[in-house]
């Protein structure tokens, strides 16, 4: 991580052995990452040139409920959470933390958020915004269908999840099941 | 300008000869007979010279004689430039003049047109096909008239020397007109063939090229290539033919050219050698004949070019020979002042190829009245909206603005009275201050609209500007803008207070995201050059530009050492760049944090090629300027392909050192170091009120910054004059430098600016976030409301509930029309676009 002398913690990577630029790190980054999965290695680099990295303090807010902001993120280091707006008192409903990928939902479509995402340490994150991954997409045509696949199949495993795993203890979620059927 | 009857794309190509300028084509006439008689001066002299002067033994008369030779022949050249001169300002104002005309007709055609016609072909049309009708209005009169007046001078001079030589040497010409034009007619039908083909062929790579990410995405490349490969099949056969029939042209003219010298050898010498024709006159046919040939052929040229003119004028003007759906002027008359009422009565919509896009539309809005379009896309809501806006003619039915049918006013009458911003609005390329002053400047352009009109001013452009919230936006270009040395001196010492006054109340609180000019530290955010001078520099020789160049800096490298650690850096920017932005258009998202420019590119790719190849030690010195250049402007923080290696940026913050020293004893003068007292010229304002680089790109950070600066510019009253400087921001080609929000944003803000009667939003803020689309509706729902007739297109129902009608619209019919709540309580089609389908009891 050069450049960016903010963050404490970096500096006793740094003297371990020569400097990686960014761009090499995203790109280990996106390579491991299922959203991705599809892409060749030319896009691929392309959108690790675009991705940015982002620090949070403890209480910053990522995105909040309702917004559009079209952005996709990668918890380099720290923890979030995730709240409602109509839950009292803010109870985090989920957390994320180091490696954990969010928001590759809202790379390809304008959609509104259903959470607030809040910092719940200090954090790192590598992002990409939509307009952004469109501009790949642009140039790379073929990664849409890719995009969507993965997507698709995480729909489908995520309700078959939900069908087989809890299914039967929650009876609100068989009856609203069909997610996959979209 | 000028009022023609006839619509541009039906007027003849000899309309253009007398709108040409009929003073320049009368003074062309005169020069022209002027040079007729000097070009049958030399001839005589011929004449005179043998038969008096060299017959006589007379030497002043010889003299005499070559000295008129000569004089005739020097005004003939001369007169001549003066011919081509002429003829090329005739022939560039008439082609200058159909230019602007046809550009003005096309922009008034009806959208539907634009559909099916690509922009390459316009382009070809006003700019490479149009040529050559306006190289023959250049001709038209000059090489005519003085080729055959020429023509019928020799043939005169040739008569009065020998009728019976003159009758059979000029016989030979009747019989070229029977044949000439017989070959020219075929050659006329091949060229036409050879514009159509020429025009499919150039759509056709405008189309492969606009949809190549469909012809990739499919593997249709074979597909494409045999559509491709016919074109040009055809284009080859037709070319050759219409070549063979050119060339036919010229070779039985040249024939019949050299035929008639014959003739005159063998009739001629015979008279000579029966005593019946002197020498001397005989000397003179001869010339006076092959002098001929130079104006016949000029005729030719002439006849060819004309036909080749006629045909592409023609087809040229066939494609844009569609008419525009409403006048652009009121016929004698102001234009209207309308009110801002709309009344639309069984309104249909009948696209071409018979799609019913509106059914029987009914609706009326009262001045002031809001109404909102709902409904699925395709449903025709936009259509509505452009039918109303004008942007389409309705097929039957009655549109009423201001109780004029919409159908029959001028395009002045809608633009003086109405505002339009569409859902993909357009931004030209220019200034923020242009495009935000678009709408109005073309109202006040022209006639105006009756009443004294004035460009908004200044404040009211920042009111705006404020109002849909891209007043940040547009101080951010101005805090980015870097000011010029000279021109701002009383700004910069205002910006230095300001700096000041930052540093006292938010040094600390935002001293971890911004890269304070500190001169012990490595500077992440500013270039190696900059982090070696430290300073903005005072001789025009150590600038940015010319610090690669410069023999005192490139000395001052070579004595500590960096020339090639900085060579190694810049072979590795320029080789991992190339690699990720190698194929890719100069996009500036894909260009904004590459050290390499769009236009560089193409050298770089050249270079990184023989990097690979012969290595980075046996590379030119050009190309190891080009890398030093390249490491010289990258910036670490910004520049994320490549990581700054620790020991060469210990060694640059020791170079600083070294600088500053050697510059310091050189030329104390040439460089003015970061100090907290001074402005920086070669920073942007933002840097020197910060002294110091922003470090992130997190929103919420900017934002922060934003906040603060904005707080301390308002302290110093400043403020506007920096979003005055951001208003001067060239957005780019198409605006491609502003953000899809930005450009929606501009869009409504320079339809506000312009006040109209009635507004018709088209989905105007579907680019927005959250709080600027809702910052738009409250500003809609308060300062609108009652003044204003607004149409919005909405395609998000969170918004609707302060309009005062709701029409929702399905397969081109209104569905329901009715408030808010009315419309729920019917628990209709609105009750279930927004609660769900199947939701409620």
């Amino acid at each position: 991580m050069p450049g960016k002398g903010s963050s404490m913690s970096s500096s006793t990577e740094r003297e371990q052995g020569p400097r990686v630029s960014e761009f090499q790190a995203n790109l280990e980054i996106l390579r491991q990452l299922q959203f991705f999965s599809g892409l060749s290695l030319e896009a691929l680099k392309l959108v690790a040139y675009l991705c940015a990295r982002q620090d949070f303090r403890s209480g910053d807010l990522l995105f909040r409920q309702d917004d559009r902001d079209g952005t996709a993120f990668y918890i380099v280091s720290g923890q979030a959470g995730i709240t409602r707006d109509e839950e009292h008192g803010g109870r985090v409903l989920k957390t994320y933390g180091k490696g954990e990928f969010l928001g590759g939902l809202a790379l390809v479509c304008d959609m509104h958020r259903l959470f607030t995402l809040r910092a719940l340490t200090g954090m790192t994150c590598v992002t990409l915004t939509r307009d952004r991954f469109t501009k790949v997409l642009e140039q790379f045509p073929e990664v849409t269908a890719k995009v969507l696949q993965t997507i698709a199949e995480t729909i489908v495993v995520w309700e078959q999840r939900l069908l087989t795993g809890e299914g039967d203890l929650c009876e609100v979620c068989g009856r609203m099941a069909g997610m996959s059927l979209l | 300008m000028e009022r023609t009857e006839l619509p541009v794309s039906k007027r003849p190509l000899s309309s253009w000869i007398l709108a040409s300028g009929l003073k320049l084509q009368a003074l062309l006439l005169c020069v022209i007979l002027i040079t007729v008689f000097v070009r049958v001066l030399p001839l005589e002299m011929q004449k005179r010279i043998v038969n008096e002067a060299i017959r006589a033994g007379a030497l002043h008369l010889l003299f005499v004689y070559c000295g008129l030779y000569l004089a005739a022949v020097l005004i003939a050249s001369g007169l001549r430039y003066v011919i081509n001169v002429l003829q090329n300002a005739i022939g560039e104002r008439a082609l200058a003049q159909m230019r602007k005309e046809l550009y003005h007709f096309i922009l008034t055609l009806p959208l539907a047109f634009f559909r099916k016609t690509q922009p390459g072909m316009v382009v070809s049309a006003l700019v490479t096909e149009l040529a050559s009708a306006g190289d023959f209005v250049g001709m038209a009169i000059a090489v005519p008239v003085t080729s055959v007046l020429t023509l019928l001078a020799f043939a005169g001079y040739l008569l009065w020397l020998n009728p019976l030589l003159a009758v059979i040497s000029l016989g030979v010409y009747p019989m070229v007109f029977v044949v000439l034009p017989q070959l020219q007619n075929r050659a006329n039908v091949a060229n036409k063939h050879r514009v159509d083909i020429t025009r499919t062929l150039s759509s056709r790579i405008g189309e492969a090229i606009t949809g190549i990410h469909e012809i990739q995405g499919n593997g249709s490349f074979r597909l494409e290539n045999r559509r491709f490969d016919d074109l040009v099949d055809g284009l080859f056969k037709i070319r050759i033919t219409w070549n063979l029939y050119r060339f036919a042209v010229k070779v039985c003219n040249n024939l019949f050219n050299n035929l008639s010298p014959f003739l005159v050898f063998i009739v001629g010498g015979y008279l000579a050698i029966k005593g019946r024709l002197d020498l001397g006159a005989l000397v003179a046919f001869l010339s006076a004949q092959e002098k001929l040939y130079d104006p016949w052929r000029d005729l030719v040229d002439f006849y060819q070019a004309y036909q080749d003119a006629k045909v592409r004028y023609r087809r040229t003007m066939e494609y844009f020979d569609a008419v525009p759906d409403h006048v652009l002027e009121p016929d004698k008359r102001k234009p209207h002042d309308l009110e801002g009422s709309v009344e639309v009565k069984d309104l249909s919509f009948v696209a071409e190829g018979g799609v019913q896009l509106l059914d029987r539309i009914n609706l009326s809005l009262t001045p002031g009245e809001h109404l909102a379009l709902i409904g699925f896309s395709g449903s025709g809501k936009s259509t509505l909206a452009q039918c109303i806006g004008q942007l389409y003619k309705y097929t039957s039915g009655h549109i009423l603005f201001g109780g004029k049918e919409v159908a029959e006013l001028s395009k002045r009458d809608m633009i003086c009275n109405m505002g339009f911003v569409s859902q993909d609005p357009f931004t030209f390329e220019g200034t923020i201050r242009e495009n935000l002053l678009y709408a109005c400047a073309s109202r006040v352009e022209g006639n105006g609209c009756g009443t004294s009109e004035v460009l908004p001013s200044v404040d009211d452009m920042i009111e705006v500007l404020q109002q849909t919230g891209i007043f940040v936006d547009v101080l951010r270009f101005g805090l980015n803008s870097i000011l010029a040395h000279d021109e701002h001196a009383e700004l910069a010492s205002r910006i230095i207070r300001v700096r000041e006054q930052f540093r006292r109340d938010y040094g600390i609180e935002l001293s971890n995201f911004v890269e304070f000019f500190d001169p012990s530290r490595y500077l992440h955010y500013a270039t190696i050059a900059a982090n070696l001078t430290f300073g903005s520099p005072n001789r025009p020789s150590l600038t940015v530009e010319n610090l690669p160049t410069s023999d005192y800096f490139l000395q001052f490298l070579k004595e500590i050492d960096l020339p090639l650690p900085l060579l190694q850096l810049g072979a590795e920017i320029c080789t991992q760049t190339v690699d990720i932005l190698g194929p890719l258009p100069p996009d500036p998202v894909f260009f904004e944090q590459s050290p390499i420019a769009p236009q560089e590119l193409d050298v770089y790719r050249q270079v990184a090629d023989r990097l690979q190849k012969v290595g980075i030690t046996a590379l030119a010195p050009e190309d190891h300027q080009r890398l030093l250049e390249l490491a010289l402007r990258f910036a670490s923080g910004r520049h994320k392909m490549v990581a700054l290696p620790e020991p060469l940026e210990e060694r640059l913050l020791q170079g600083r050192i070294r600088f500053r020293e050697k510059i310091g004893k050189d030329d104390p003068g040439a460089f003015s170091f970061y100090e907290a007292s001074e402005y920086i010229y070669s920073q942007s304002i933002l840097d020197n009120i910060l002294f110091g680089k922003v470090k992130t790109v997190n929103p919420s950070v900017e934002e922060k910054i934003n906040q603060t600066i904005i707080q301390v510019l308002i302290q110093e009253d400043l403020l506007e004059t920096i979003v005055e400087i951001g208003m001067e921001f060239q957005v780019g080609t198409m605006g491609d430098k502003l953000s899809g929000g930005q450009k929606q944003k501009l869009a409504i803000a320079r339809v506000l600016l312009k006040a109209p009667r009635l507004l018709i939003l088209d989905e105007a803020t579907s680019a927005l976030d959250n709080r600027s689309q809702a910052r738009i509706q409250g500003l809609v729902d308060t300062k609108l409301k009652g003044t204003t007739t607004l149409i919005a297109v909405v395609h998000r129902l969170d918004i609707i509930r302060n309009y005062d009608k709701i029409a929702v619209m399905k397969a081109g019919r209104i569905g329901e029309l009715g408030t808010y709540e009315e419309l729920i309580a019917r628990k209709g089609i609105l009750y279930e676009l927004v609660y769900g389908k199947g939701a409620g009891p």
